[in-house]
């Protein structure tokens, strides 16, 4: 099947029922992307399919097909992982890439409000949140500046 | 130069940010099989045959047969009584018996093999149960004077159910045959307690490695645990010959791993009218589960925090673990005095309210300060910060205004006062003799300690106390992946010791090292010399007595002190509990890192706030029903309430630049504070979590 | 997770075609038609459903949401429930139906989550879930483990002595309350069914839980005209803020006219083995004045038949709370 895997078309052989959160870890060695919970609550699984935020493990791989896939691996978002870090916005850090892609899709002027509900489908369990929202706010100031 | 005390960037924070660092599921070797666990679905009985209804041509099968003669079936911890597979008897649900291994993870699912029991009852109320896993007794001065003296008698029964990790990785470890023996790559927070248990699994001769992996979180969850999942994997890979990857899904590592123990706590308190503690007496009962893992030592903690952070000259604290037929219950951040805190700091607000006076009024006349003892007799130096934390806490909130001003609304206030004693219990740290190391490098040196980066920021912080006391960039500080081949014993990474205890060691290793450079940097010293290891062994303070008899004495080196102020809103109508602020003041002696420090305060107060609102497990017939994220709700951004957090500095003189343990403190504080809160609203509650049910049972009674 | 057959339907007669060979629509089938796959991809990996082939109705257009010649509104069965709650006409007309949709799951769930497979979720009961125990609507005649057990959030009305689960959906209340209607597509042709004859009551058959026959298709699903006048509201109660399933939700549509309830529907969450319609609470309001004693006997009036089990005893009295409050909210006594 064939998609567009962080801006590369790309061929991968995969059977079409296969969770894309697996053909992405497995077949594409992208192991960036990670498994909490396996039923689409904890978020740290997300990806952008055609722009948009899906759950990988509840995504049947057929529905990749054609599709523009971006993992953390191809996020791009350099200010926004740079603070990550910074801001220790990542402790153990396997939430972090689903947060991360999460926070990809924050406009710039996204309020704090903006960001605790677009951040409401994932789970962390070491920072209580605070230290994730100063990084994204730091790195959305910086990239405005 | 000062690099403690400034929040340089985390070692490990880019590999996290970008997705590359290696959590034990992105590992992969070659010819690595699968490992399954075919577990108990009765709580009590015996197996009386096992079948396998399956094609077994490709699968590895192991059961207890498969145990080296050299070896023992025991878990090695406190005791050793829990077994790697059941013998015969199982004790509870999710026990395992069987092994399966296959390269196929479809088959090895798909393999279906049929257990049959001989059904006993079991049991499942602690206070049921005839069989203790621990008892202890902390007896002070004499119960029946302290309350012939009182004028008020207030009596409360406090009642906390299990609370699950929910680390977002599950446990997981990669066993692969090594020179005769096993190395284990895994997701652990104890590297040292996997080599004990699998020493004792293989023989004490065999070959045994750990490798510490990239680790999703731990909140003791990976602390006893992976040694009985490593213990899985090697029995299936020196059969098969092959390197097998066990990693648990998000149920089985609810179903099967430790909780937080439940706990049933009773208080009877002697009060003057002026406020003053006169006796206090406390029961504590644990729910143990079935085997006594850690239970006798988060009895022990949460017995010694029972009194609180007050002043009493009579009390008399009755701890007992019991055994039920439920999974063990283990080590979560907080390690007992989660429960009893929240015991003792509901009962406080209880008191305030039988004496007509605030909860500032109470504790500030009861709050331990320096020449105090405590309920162990321990007498307080100058770092105890009770009073401190609470003024910080209290003047900082407008706490006093702020209760008067809500009256009459929906929103409630309320504010915990607590502490935490760093490191092992009395002589736990003399025991243990950690060692840590560092070795020259080419361009700086490198720690090696056994004590694991969980996402708290041991890297970082070990490397800032290095580099502060060597005088050398923080960048030339490198950190060793802990490989049990490799580093020494640090002891294990828990009990909020890593900065307090394994920093200190640390810095003594990085002293001696200064002194041997003379002039020289590491990197100049090591081309001139070529490599060199300086390897120091833990010395606590001299002056720390303990008995462990008579549960007397130095109970810990120092404490960590915090008040937390929750603001809530009920909504009258649904009962619906909204946190919407918190205030924790915590005086962690000095922050290292503030940044990280900050973090550790942050994430624990969300664990916290869960434990107070949400989290349920819903424990039927011995087993968790609620076993998925969907059914077991943890905060998200929307539960977790706007924090404002202060960090109190006051030097613990043995700590590295002052530093105290801060990992547990903040899981401390919220629970009682937001039942507090909602006290304040006329709320009557002496148990959580606060589900809308038993506020809605509540209101119904005010 | 078995293996299995993975087809991509490229019209809506062959999809129908190939799921008519299927024994039945209803648990357990073979034969399985997948739109965003988050309720099915979950059930197959806790093997609560074990299909022998999917058939991926994904490229059958039906993904537009369209105005009906009568004024009303026509969204078709793959509108994804992101794009239906953030839809113009939805905000403006049919608001309660965009506040359940975005009260339910996550961004990342409702992004590929269509409007069919919401109307088809499952039950989130915990031994539905977990094939270690009895669930007659898993396995029919294997017992209900809930009842007796952990029944905390589960339903009050409908129950029968076979099953107690709630129907999960946010959207589905929502639509109940707007009187949706679910077209069908299948071998003998097309189909309307009001919505609320499309779920079934559990009885004795809780593994039957809507009227679909093999190689039936949900194409699209019809709302009313919008009544001008009227305001709707979706009010969710839960044990956290976010993506948390209803301990009850309430959806409201009134109309209000010289204090008096002119115009009123009402449906509830969270409660019900299917979404429930409060239809006598609905009689008692219209022409009554709109005032606290009112809401309050309608909404006591709503929970009258609740029949709680063991644990869920909670749920009456949160339940009437709930309606109640929704019935402030939509009719401008409450704003929070």
């Amino acid at each position: 099947m064939r998609l567009t895997l962080n801006g590369a078309v790309t061929d991968v052989e995969a059977a079409p029922g296969r969770r894309l959160l697996d053909v992405l870890r497995e077949e594409c060695g992208l192991t960036g992307t990670k498994e909490g919970c396996g039923e689409g609550e904890c978020g740290a699984c997300t990806v952008l399919m055609n722009g948009q935020l899906v759950v990988s493990c509840l995504v049947p791989f057929a529905q990749a097909e054609g599709a523009e896939i971006r993992t953390i691996e191809g996020v791009g978002d350099h200010a926004l992982q740079q603070h990550f870090m910074s801001e220790a916005g990542a402790q153990c850090g396997i939430c972090t890439p689903g947060m991360v892609m999460t926070a990809s899709t924050l406009s710039r002027d996204a309020t704090l409000e903006d960001i605790r509900i677009a951040l409401a489908g994932n789970l962390c369990r070491c920072t209580g949140y605070e230290a994730i929202y100063r990084a994204i706010q730091r790195a959305r100031a910086a990239t405005s500046a | 130069m000062s690099v403690v005390g400034t929040s340089v960037a985390r070692k490990d924070g880019i590999g996290k940010a970008t997705g590359a660092a290696k959590y034990a599921d992105d590992l992969s070797i070659p010819g690595m099989l699968f490992g399954r666990t075919v577990r108990s679905t009765i709580p009590c009985g015996r197996v009386k045959r096992i079948r396998y209804d399956f094609d077994t041509t490709g699968f590895t099968i192991v059961d207890r047969r498969d145990i080296p003669l050299d070896g023992r079936n025991v878990v090695a911890l406190i005791e050793d009584d829990q077994p790697f597979l059941v013998e015969r008897d199982v004790r509870h649900v999710a026990e395992p018996i069987v092994l399966l291994a296959h390269a196929d993870r479809e088959k090895l699912l798909a393999a279906d093999v049929i257990i049959e029991y001989e059904v006993e009852p079991p049991v499942f109320d602690p206070e049921a149960s005839t069989e203790s896993l621990k008892t202890l007794t902390i007896d002070k001065g004499h119960l029946d004077a302290g309350f012939a003296q009182a004028d008020v008698i207030v009596e409360g029964t406090y009642r906390t159910g299990h609370q699950e990790h929910v680390y977002i990785e599950p446990n997981g470890v990669i066993a692969v045959p090594e020179d005769g023996g096993i190395a284990i790559f895994g997701s652990i927070q104890c590297p040292f307690y996997v080599v004990k248990a699998l020493k004792s699994l293989l023989g004490p001769k065999a070959h045994v490695r750990v490798v510490q992996t990239e680790t999703g979180g731990g909140f003791g969850g990976k602390e006893e645990y992976p040694s009985m999942i490593a213990g899985h994997a090697t029995l299936l890979a020196l059969k098969a010959g092959l390197p097998v990857k066990i990693v648990y899904d998000r149920t089985e590592d609810m179903i099967a791993t430790t909780k937080r123990h439940p706990s049933i706590v009773r208080h009877r308190t002697g009060v003057k009218r002026d406020g003053t503690l006169v006796a206090m007496d406390v029961e504590v009962i644990l729910d143990g589960g079935a085997y006594i893992t850690l239970s006798p030592v988060v009895l022990s903690r949460g017995c010694i925090h029972a009194a609180g952070p007050y002043r009493c000259d009579n009390v008399r604290i009755r701890g007992r673990a019991m055994l039920t037929n439920t999974p063990p219950n283990g080590a979560f951040r907080g390690f007992g005095a989660p429960q009893t805190i929240f015991a003792i700091e509901a009962h406080m607000d209880r008191i305030a309210e039988a004496l007509g006076v605030d909860p500032v009024t109470i504790r500030e006349r009861n709050a331990l300060v320096p020449g105090d003892t405590t309920a162990t007799g321990q007498r307080l130096t100058a770092d105890c910060s009770a009073l401190p934390v609470l003024r910080e806490a209290v003047e900082r909130t407008d706490f006093r205004r702020k209760r008067e001003a809500l009256r009459g609304t929906n929103r409630g206030i309320g504010l915990s006062l607590f502490y935490h004693g760093s490191g092992f219990t009395g002589s736990g740290e003399l025991r243990l003799a950690s060692k840590a190391a560092l070795e020259l490098t080419d361009h700086g040196v490198r720690i090696l300690v056994s004590s694991t980066e969980i996402g708290q920021g041991t890297r970082t912080m070990h490397a800032q106390i290095v580099a502060e006391t060597l005088g050398i960039p923080y960048e030339d500080v490198d950190v060793a992946q802990p490989d049990t081949t490799l580093v020494p014993d640090s002891g294990p990474t828990v009990a909020s010791r890593t900065c307090m205890v394994v920093g200190r060691i640390l810095q003594r290793c990085a002293e001696d090292l200064k002194r041997r450079l003379g002039d020289l940097t590491p990197a100049e010293y090591y081309r001139a010399h070529g490599p060199f290891t300086i390897v120091r062994e833990h010395e606590p303070p001299g002056w720390i007595q303990w008995d462990d008899e008579t549960y007397t004495g130095d109970a810990y080196a120092t404490y960590a002190w915090g008040c937390d102020v929750v603001e809530v809103e009920l909504d009258a109508d649904t009962c619906e509990v909204r946190p919407l602020h918190l205030t924790a003041v915590q005086e962690v002696g000095k922050a290292i890192h503030p940044a990280l420090a900050r973090g550790q305060i942050e994430g624990g107060s969300a664990q916290g706030i869960g434990y107070a609102i949400v989290e349920h497990v819903a424990m039927r017939d011995g087993v968790m029903a609620n076993a998925s994220l969907t059914n077991y709700t943890i905060p998200t951004t929307l539960d977790t309430p706007a924090m404002d957090i202060v960090l109190l500095e006051n030097p613990y003189e043995d700590g590295p630049f002052g530093a105290k343990g801060l990992g547990e403190l903040p899981m401390d504080g919220p629970a009682p504070a937001v039942i507090n809160a909602l006290r304040h609203l006329g709320v009557d509650l002496s148990e959580i979590p606060a589900t809308p049910e038993r506020v809605m049972s509540a209101c119904g009674s005010r | 997770m078995e293996r299995f057959q993975y087809t991509r339907a490229r019209t809506v007669p062959e999809a129908i075609g190939i799921a008519a060979q299927s024994t039945t629509a209803q648990q357990s089938a073979p034969i399985r038609f997948v739109a965003g796959g988050t309720t099915l991809v979950d059930l197959m990996k806790l093997d609560v459903e074990r299909p022998t082939r999917l058939v991926d109705i994904n490229h059958l257009g039906l993904n537009a949401i369209e105005r009906t010649a009568d004024g009303g509104l026509k969204v078709g069965a793959l509108v994804r429930n992101s794009a239906l709650a953030q839809d113009p006409a939805v905000m403006r007309d049919y608001r309660v139906l965009s506040e359940a949709l975005l009260s339910g799951a996550s961004a990342q769930l409702r992004n590929v989550a269509t409007t069919s497979g919401n109307l088809l979720q499952r039950t989130r009961c915990m031994y539905f879930r977990n094939t270690a125990m009895a669930c007659n609507k898993r396995e029919p005649g294997s017992g209900c483990s809930a009842i007796g057990g952990e029944n905390r959030t589960l339903a009050i009305l409908g129950t029968s002595s076979q099953c107690i689960a709630t129907n999960p959906s946010d959207m589905n209340v929502a639509l109940a309350a707007l009187e949706a209607t679910v077209h069908l597509q299948g071998t003998k042709g097309t189909r309307a069914i009001a919505f609320q004859d499309f779920h079934l009551l559990p009885g004795d058959t809780p593994n039957r839980e809507t009227v679909l026959e093999p190689g039936d298709l949900v194409t699209h699903v019809t709302l009313p005209p919008p009544r001008s006048g009227t305001t709707s509201r979706y009010l969710k109660l839960r044990d956290r803020a976010s993506y948390e399933f209803a301990l009850a939700s309430a959806a409201v549509v009134v109309e209000v006219a010289g204090g008096r309830f002119r115009y009123v529907r009402l449906a509830m969450g969270g409660i019900g083995t299917k979404p429930w319609r409060m239809t006598a609470a609905e009689q008692a309001l219209t022409g009554a004045p709109v005032d606290e004693a009112t809401i309050r006997q309608a909404a006591t009036l709503a929970l009258r038949d609740a029949r709680p089990q063991s644990q869920n005893g909670f749920k009456v009295e949160l339940a009437t709370r709930c309606l109640a409050h929704a019935l402030r909210l939509a009719t401008g006594m409450a704003s929070v």
